[in-house]
């Protein structure tokens, strides 16, 4: 397990980057957790994601489809990948705090 | 004198596990390994480390001092003089854990390298495969399978999720052709291709999909995908669990038979390839009457015979390929990529070393699921680092979803500046396609409608052939006799006349007469939609009625009972030929 440190946060973090605990997580979190994610200002679009993956994942406890994160958000697929390069399971699932995607990711 | 231990169940166990799984293939790979070292220098654990402990050799005979205590005929008597030793504890099984999954990927270079044919990759799944069946496993690697053992994939996606994601990437594929028919069928008999996915892309990245969807339609390819049976991953590969992977091998092959497919293609999936096209069928003990492709070698044909066009100016970049392990060294399938990237951008450089010597993305046997190994990962991934950087790339081209996500998260680690993209996506972004059809712009004051008029005595008739007319953009008159017909045609001047030739009073032969020998008439075309009197099938023998009175021909012929597809494009393209 190893510390996150940016700025004043400073969080406990898996082998992968994804935050240990995620009751752990705010919105200063995810500001930081996105310099990892080569996303250095959350905007309006991005919040948006974030915290339709957050609603989803504390009622389901998992990731969405991609489609589902499309459709709710009204953003195509294309401007998921501009809004976080890593795409959406390792990069938005991140920044929003869920917990690493299982599989082949 | 002995030391007398209390074994572990679980230590018991894995050994009794392993005495059952020593056949042909894995004593021979147990037992000729002389220790020269060869393979030290292939494995990138040992390269990026240089720990002596990273060795190929070194790591194997974890698992071979089993062999050597139980098979060996020097070691039964004195194992420790050549290296034979037991399980005990648990400790001794989580020790094994963490080399068969924390330290080797299974990428194989190992076994090309050594000069006595030893499979090392199999000696470490052998490892697994005793681990696996006493419940020990990296979690990652126990949730995956799980998945696959109750929903048949590796994402758990539900069937209605795989269908709702099917039918949103359908609307997105029709945007981007410009083709309202382009689609990805569903379940749909008799196919050429019956094409299996990495979960991958119905769960996060569904981009590779669309690009194969966009080849196969403007290769007019005769394909489908199943709703049951699509997954060609198999974490049975992984950790061990043949019975796993004749499960996933045999739900795939379900769905190639259950929908009659000629053959079955797998997408760029490395593993998925390996185990559906060369484990599966042995691990399900199953013959296929059907041959198993990777969608690379499908579209390098569709090149090669000039079914699909590719224009390199379209991918302007420097473009380098990763030959994923289980495509390249155990699949063989090292120039398809490459002929196809050749001709898909405007620059392609090759990477050292290559094909079936290159190094392993660092992400492969699993490895992307089991984070407790990832620091160890991205540590030795700086082999694949320094090849990737010497290619000077801008692109690096893989055929393998897992080598993307390995080879993203070690272009992150050690900062390159490189992006990852599977081969399928720059050959559809090079794909030099027309379109197949398109639906003609028509401001509403030009549509023609025109106007049919419907002869025939029987109501039912008149109202089923107008409604079908109508309900397809035409206007309709009838009549119910040859008068009634006659004023129409004066008053309404259809555009096409459908006639019954089994008429009350004066015949529809006899009408027919009157319309082809008036000035007024005669220039408008006619369809006779006619049965045959069961009374006197020779009754009405148009043909030679037609030949005797030196009459033009009607320009169609329908016989009752009407098949309204054939009606309504004999109409349509009557009315073409006449406007023309």
């Amino acid at each position: 397990m190893a510390v996150f440190t940016h700025g004043n946060i400073s969080i406990e973090i898996d082998e992968d980057g994804f935050i240990e605990d995620p009751s752990t997580w705010n919105e200063d979190v995810a500001k930081a957790l996105a310099t990892t994610e080569d996303v250095f200002e959350l905007t309006p679009n991005h919040w948006k994601v974030i915290h339709y993956l957050r609603d989803y994942f504390a009622k389901y406890g998992i990731a969405p489809m991609i489609r589902q994160l499309c459709k709710e958000t009204g953003f195509p697929l294309k401007e998921i990948y501009e809004l976080f390069p890593s795409g959406p399971a390792k990069g938005a699932c991140k920044v929003a705090g869920l917990a690493k995607p299982t599989g082949c990711v | 004198m002995h030391k007398v231990i209390n074994k572990s169940e679980k230590a018991k166990n894995a050994e009794e596990s392993f005495k059952k799984k020593m056949n042909r293939q894995a004593i021979l790979s147990f037992g000729v390994c002389v220790h020269c070292g060869m393979c030290t220098e292939s494995c990138h654990y040992y390269l990026a480390t240089k720990d002596p402990k990273m060795a190929p050799a070194y790591k194997a005979d974890r698992v071979r001092k089993l062999y050597k205590k139980y098979f060996d005929w020097t070691g039964r008597l004195l194992p420790k003089w050549v290296g034979g030793d037991e399980f005990n504890t648990d400790d001794d099984l989580t020790e094994l854990m963490d080399i068969v999954y924390g330290s080797c990927t299974m990428c194989r270079r190992c076994s090309f390298n050594c000069p006595m044919g030893v499979d090392k990759a199999l000696l470490m799944r052998t490892g697994r495969a005793i681990l696996t069946e006493q419940g020990i496993a990296p979690q990652g690697i126990i949730d995956v399978s799980e998945d696959q053992w109750k929903i048949g994939n590796q994402m758990g996606i539900s069937t209605d999720d795989f269908l709702e994601t099917i039918e949103w990437l359908n609307d997105e594929l029709k945007t981007e052709l410009d083709d309202p028919s382009a689609e990805i069928p569903i379940d749909k008999p008799n196919c050429n291709i019956i094409y299996a996915v990495n979960p991958r892309e119905i769960k996060y990245a569904p981009m590779s999909l669309l690009a194969i969807a966009k080849i196969f339609h403007v290769a007019n390819e005769s394909w489908t995908m199943a709703s049951k049976g699509w997954d060609n991953t198999n974490f049975g590969l992984f950790s061990g669990d043949n019975k796993l992977g004749a499960y996933m091998g045999n739900l795939v092959y379900d769905s190639v038979e259950r929908l009659n497919g000629n053959m079955l293609v797998t997408s760029e999936c490395g593993h998925g390839y390996r185990a559906t096209a060369w484990e599966s069928p042995n691990w399900a003990a199953r013959d296929l009457n059907f041959r198993i492709y990777n969608v690379l070698e499908i579209i390098t044909d569709y090149v090669k015979s000039g079914r699909i066009k590719l224009d390199k100016s379209l991918n302007q970049f420097k473009v380098t390929y990763h030959d994923p392990c289980n495509l390249g060294r155990s699949g063989g399938i090292t120039e398809e990529p490459r002929y196809l990237i050749n001709r898909s951008v405007s620059d392609y450089r090759e990477m050292y070393p290559n094909r079936a010597d290159n190094f392993c993305c660092t992400g492969g046997g699993g490895a992307m699921s089991m984070g407790e190994y990832s620091k160890r990962r991205l540590e030795t991934a700086i082999v694949k680092a320094d090849q990737l950087r010497a290619t000077g790339a801008d692109i690096v081209a893989t055929a393998c979803h897992n080598c993307v996500d390995g080879l993203t998260d070690l272009i992150k680690f050690y900062k390159l500046k490189m992006k990852v993209s599977l081969v399928g996506e720059l050959v559809a972004d090079a794909l030099v396609y027309q379109k197949m059809y398109k639906v003609p712009e028509i401001k509403p004051e030009e549509i023609t409608q025109y106007k049919v008029l419907v002869i025939d005595d029987e109501p039912d008739v008149i109202m089923y052939l107008t409604a079908l007319l109508e309900d397809n953009g035409y206007k309709t008159i009838s009549a119910a006799t040859n008068e009634e017909a006659l004023t129409q045609l004066d008053k309404e001047h259809p555009d096409l006349i459908t006639l019954d030739l089994i008429m009350p009073g004066k015949s529809g032969l006899t009408f027919y007469h009157t319309l082809r020998t008036n000035a007024q008439y005669k220039g408008i075309p006619v369809v006779i939609v006619s049965g045959v009197n069961p009374e006197n099938p020779g009754q009405y023998d148009s043909r030679s009625f037609i030949y005797q009175h030196s009459l033009p021909r009607p320009e169609g012929y329908i016989e009752k009972p009407v098949n309204k597809e054939l009606l309504l494009m004999t109409i349509e393209k009557i009315l073409e030929l006449k406007n023309k």
